[in-house]
């Protein structure tokens, strides 16, 4: 399939196939793909680039999976650097964050598979946030989370998604869903929740009315062909359902890692894969650049390669800077707001569902978040 | 191979300013790398040992390009005209952002630097001050020559190593090749190898 065939096909709005996918990952000139995806993504959104305000809680990085391509986790309690927060330090960063009345909308929630944990540690998490604040977003659980606590609880998937939400659960982050391949998931996460059965999570939920986001863990050993047929699996689900509101796709990090000795994807690979996820993934909303993870330059960039969201503002990222991520841990939105607008794009603020909260002339950047909150500064109480 | 352009009229001439600040990204992006390929048929370079910018005979002499966010095109370019004009011109501009590099700012002066310097032979992307991602994209907008310590071992970006600029062999050839661009080694003689699969 020639470059402008495909070109033709994401003209007319048909769906791409498998060997378009690969074929576009194999053209040597990424410019071109480049400007096909940012075809598709203007007339999706225009200039509009949406961001939130959201802060992060990784409550435990005790970890009973094993996956190779992992910095944060650490298997057992009482290994060097395993944490588990008391639900009363996880909630005071949040009170901390209504005390400085930064207009967070949403909070990040996503944890270690930790053995020792009960159900009910994760329920109260979410009661007691949303105590604190009822109107916060609750995005909460990858699919792998959810997967281990049905197993580990003798419930189905849809009983634990129900008591989640009975809790305060108000939608799915997209994490865990690494690469669908069998191939690669024996190698590199053999003692996780399989593909299908990642899916099943998120059609589950879907089903049951939440909405979720999906991703792509590139950059390990997978071939090109896994990669756009991920994708293929998550656009199939997607045409079922309709449930997924944004993919982002996630490059690996290899410091602090058993695969270390792997090379990081370079830029230029970086922004292929996100303007091949723009033309593959016709039936998903929005493709998120998480700068956290690509660093801003990059994500910047990726605005213009088939991205129209930078995710949030972000507070105490643990699991890419556990891999070696560089960027900050918080962007303010005046930074967000800046990087966007010199990239020649509009600035839109929206909550996790992508209602707009502000644009144009409301949009306030707020006073800047303190940048100097590191890992190092935490406190962390073990509680099993 | 030589290692510059073989004749004079293989520079295209330099395109007008307005026109240049009017284009958008993509826009300039593939006129930058046409300009960059009318000199240099798809190669990019790497060169193992470089002497210093101010031990470099004349003929060979960088000049560094400081930039800085909040500028306009045309202030730039009106910065590049004088460049440009310099007797000999020099044998390659290296764009240094000062402060923080935004990527699409970065990226446009890039491609700014390949299509209002004809003359110039050599644009650099320096990974020292661009990291290797950013260095990598500007090969999408003129750059044609990745400046890098080239070691035979490289230490891991982690802690006080987080920003070593060096890059392997390996990896300038990976980057390169990532970008699209046939991989060619500046030999210590000043003639070019290239690195084939």
């Amino acid at each position: 399939m020639t470059f402008a065939a495909i070109r033709d096909k994401v003209r007319a709005g048909e769906p791409l196939s498998l060997e378009d996918g690969v074929a576009l990952y194999e053209h040597p000139n990424f410019m071109e793909i480049g400007a096909l995806a940012n075809e598709v993504r203007e007339r999706l959104h225009g200039d509009r680039t949406f961001f939130n305000r959201n802060m992060h809680i990784n409550a435990t990085n005790v970890c009973e999976a094993s996956c190779m391509f992992c910095s944060f986790a650490r298997l057992k309690v009482g290994d060097a650097g395993a944490y588990t927060m008391s639900h009363e330090e996880a909630f005071g960063r949040l009170r901390a964050r209504v005390a400085a009345q930064d207009a967070i909308t949403e909070i990040h929630i996503v944890n270690g598979l930790h053995p020792g944990l009960p159900f009910d540690y994760y329920t109260e998490l979410l009661a007691g946030l949303k105590r604190i604040q009822p109107s916060i977003h609750l995005k909460a659980f990858t699919a792998v989370e959810i997967f281990y606590y049905a197993k580990k609880f003798a419930m189905s998937v849809a009983d634990v998604i129900a008591k989640l939400r009975a809790a305060g659960l108000d939608s799915l982050p997209g994490g865990g869903a690494e690469i669908f391949a069998p191939r690669v998931r024996k190698k590199i996460c053999d003692d996780k929740c399989t593909g299908d059965e990642w899916l099943d999570v998120h059609r589950t939920a879907h089903r049951m009315g939440l909405r979720s986001n999906c991703t792509m863990l590139y950059g390990t050993i997978e071939t090109i062909e896994e990669r756009v047929d991920h994708m293929l699996q998550l656009r199939a689900l997607q045409d079922e359902t309709g449930g997924f509101q944004t993919f982002i796709p996630l490059a690996f990090h290899p410091d602090n890692n058993a695969l270390m000795k792997l090379p990081a994807p370079t830029g230029t690979e970086d922004l292929r894969t996100y303007a091949v996820a723009r033309l593959m993934l016709h039936n998903i909303p929005h493709i998120k650049a998480y700068w956290i993870m690509l660093g801003v330059k990059t994500a910047q960039t990726a605005l213009w390669f088939g991205a129209d969201d930078l995710d949030g503002t972000v507070q105490e990222e643990r699991i890419y800077h556990m891999a070696g991520a560089e960027t900050p841990q918080v962007m303010s939105p005046a930074e967000i707001i800046r990087i966007i607008r010199n990239a020649g794009r509009t600035p839109v603020e929206r909550d996790t569902l992508y209602n707009v909260v502000a644009e144009g002339a409301a949009l306030v950047s707020d006073k800047p978040y303190r940048r100097d909150v590191r890992r190092d500064n935490l406190k962390l109480e073990v509680v099993s | 191979m030589s290692a510059s352009p073989s004749t004079e009229e293989a520079r295209p001439a330099p395109a007008p300013p307005e026109a240049l600040a009017a284009l958008d990204l993509f826009a300039l992006g593939r006129q930058a790398t046409a300009a960059r390929d009318a000199l240099w048929s798809g190669r990019g370079f790497f060169v193992r040992t470089r002497a210093e910018d101010a031990d470099a005979p004349e003929g060979n002499r960088i000049v560094r390009f400081p930039f800085k966010l909040g500028e306009n095109d045309a202030e730039r370019l009106a910065r590049l005209a004088d460049i440009g004009a310099a007797a000999p011109p020099p044998w390659g501009i290296m764009p240094a952002p000062v402060g923080e590099p935004f990527g699409l700012d970065t990226l446009r002066c890039f491609a700014l630097c390949r299509l209002a310097l004809p003359r110039v032979a050599h644009v650099l992307a320096d990974v020292s001050t661009l990291g290797p991602r950013l260095a990598q994209m500007a090969f999408g907008f003129g750059a044609d020559e990745l400046f890098a310590p080239i070691v035979a071992e490289r230490a891991l970006r982690l802690g006080a190593n987080a920003n070593n600029p060096a890059l392997t062999r390996k990896e300038a050839v990976t980057l390169l090749r990532g970008a699209g661009l046939l991989p060619c080694e500046r030999m210590a003689d000043g003639s070019l190898q290239e690195v084939t699969p």
